[in-house]
């Protein structure tokens, strides 16, 4: 009972704060700067497509780009994988890259409505990809693991990076700001790409081959993302116009 | 409390003019929507020239990012989210320039007027809500100084409602402890 009392003083007392914080008038000549600064660079500009049709467009790019690289890349050892396996991790990859898609479009478009939040969207993709590779995948220990892994890790490295710097660039279309989350989004869509196509050449489906070859660096890219994300880019200072 | 209510549909056809390049729907833009934004800035950078130069920055922004824009989406959440980001990167350019300060003579002008007769626990409150961490910050300044719905403000901060619900709490529960706490101890 006190502590709804006090409740209800604090919020009149915070009510009569935020009353007081001064309405500021803008003066007539920082209007004019404003209009003269914008004015110069005044052209017409096409909408970008919704949220939606963004998402669609990142996902299209990820399908057509996954699809071409499976369908030129080596296939011959495809047979390690069971078709439950090749269908439930191929199922979490596209997963992956459709939450991707969707948070990266959001993330172009000020003001937009969001579900879940990108931290959420991490998490659950890296449940879901760590999951699958204990779930789905024999424990099989190797004394070759380092030399059956780089091959893996180099070919998810040299697929992820240009997908990325891909990604980045449609991104671009939107409105960008420096956001570590921004990094690790589009690195994440990079990454699912990227270990969808990896997933068909491996020829050691086992977790701990998976876990630490392929998921793990992963993880270390869309960390390196985040970081990269977190730091000032050029477009902060360039016109569009 | 706030600027009173904003006629999104008014500023839903001002975009789109802005958007095909209409210098009087510019005008009209820069008009309605400057004080509401310098009155946000304020909140955060309460010296006069910061939170001008914030403004200008963020109409930069705005103008760079007009294409974004689309007329079925509400104005004021994404020019809202634009501003957001242009005062957390000052915010962070402040905290890296802090290492550097020098001492002044003079204190610079403040964006408004002093503290207000009316509210005569601004003060305190002003510095209880400087020591809340920024996200907490950002979300009770657009709740109670711009009146804004949560809609809005999930919207503005790339966030969710829950989780705008959720840091509003948080925040009422530090300031309301803080508050009593200094209350009992006089």
């Amino acid at each position: 009972m006190r502590g709804n009392r006090q409740e209800g003083e604090f919020e009149l007392v915070l009510d009569r704060w935020a009353s007081a914080v001064p309405k500021a008038d803008v003066s007539a000549e920082t209007r004019t700067r404003i209009r003269n600064a914008l004015s110069a660079s005044l052209v017409p500009v096409k909408p970008i497509p919704s949220v939606n049709g963004l998402a669609l467009i990142l996902f299209l790019v990820f399908a057509i780009v996954a699809g071409v690289l499976i369908t030129i890349g080596d296939k011959a050892d495809v047979h390690f994988l069971t078709g439950s396996q090749l269908l439930a991790i191929a199922a979490i990859l596209v997963a992956g890259g459709v939450l991707f898609s969707i948070v990266l479009a959001w993330r172009m478009v000020p003001g937009s409505r969001r579900w879940f939040s990108t931290p959420a969207a991490l998490l659950l993709w890296m449940i879901g990809v760590a999951g699958g590779f204990v779930l789905l995948f024999p424990w099989r220990s190797s004394i070759g693991f380092v030399a059956e892994g780089w091959p893996c890790a180099r070919m998810e490295l040299m697929i992820a990076i240009p997908s990325a710097a891909l990604f980045w660039l449609i991104a671009r279309q939107g409105a960008l700001f420096r956001d570590a989350a921004l990094g690790a989004t589009v690195v994440g869509l990079a990454c699912s790409l990227a270990l969808l196509v990896v997933q068909f050449p491996c020829r050691f489906p086992n977790m701990p081959h998976l876990l630490v070859w392929h998921g793990l660096v992963a993880a270390a890219l869309i960390s390196l993302g985040a970081l990269i994300g977190s730091l000032r880019h050029p477009r902060e200072h360039d016109e569009r116009d | 409390m706030n600027e009173g209510p904003v006629d999104d549909s008014e500023l839903r056809i001002l975009m789109t003019n802005y958007q095909h390049a209409d210098a009087a729907a510019l005008d009209e833009l820069v008009r309605r929507l400057s004080p509401r934004l310098l009155r946000y800035f304020s909140a955060f950078r309460p010296i006069r020239h910061e939170a001008e130069d914030l403004l200008q920055e963020c109409w930069m922004r705005v103008h760079r990012s007009r294409h974004t824009y689309r007329s079925s989406e509400p104005v004021m959440p994404w020019v809202y989210g634009i501003a957001r980001h242009t005062s957390l990167d000052a915010y962070r350019k402040h905290r890296r320039l802090e290492a550097h300060e020098v001492r002044v003579d003079t204190l610079p002008e403040p964006a408004g007027q002093a503290t207000s007769p009316f509210a005569p626990d601004q003060p305190r409150l002003d510095s209880l809500i400087a020591g809340l961490p920024e996200s907490q910050r950002e979300v009770i300044v657009m709740l109670k100084v711009m009146g804004m719905s949560l809609e809005e403000v999930a919207r503005s901060t790339s966030a969710t409602i829950g989780a705008v619900k959720q840091k509003a709490h948080r925040a009422y529960r530090t300031l309301r402890l803080a508050w009593n706490r200094e209350d009992n101890a006089r």
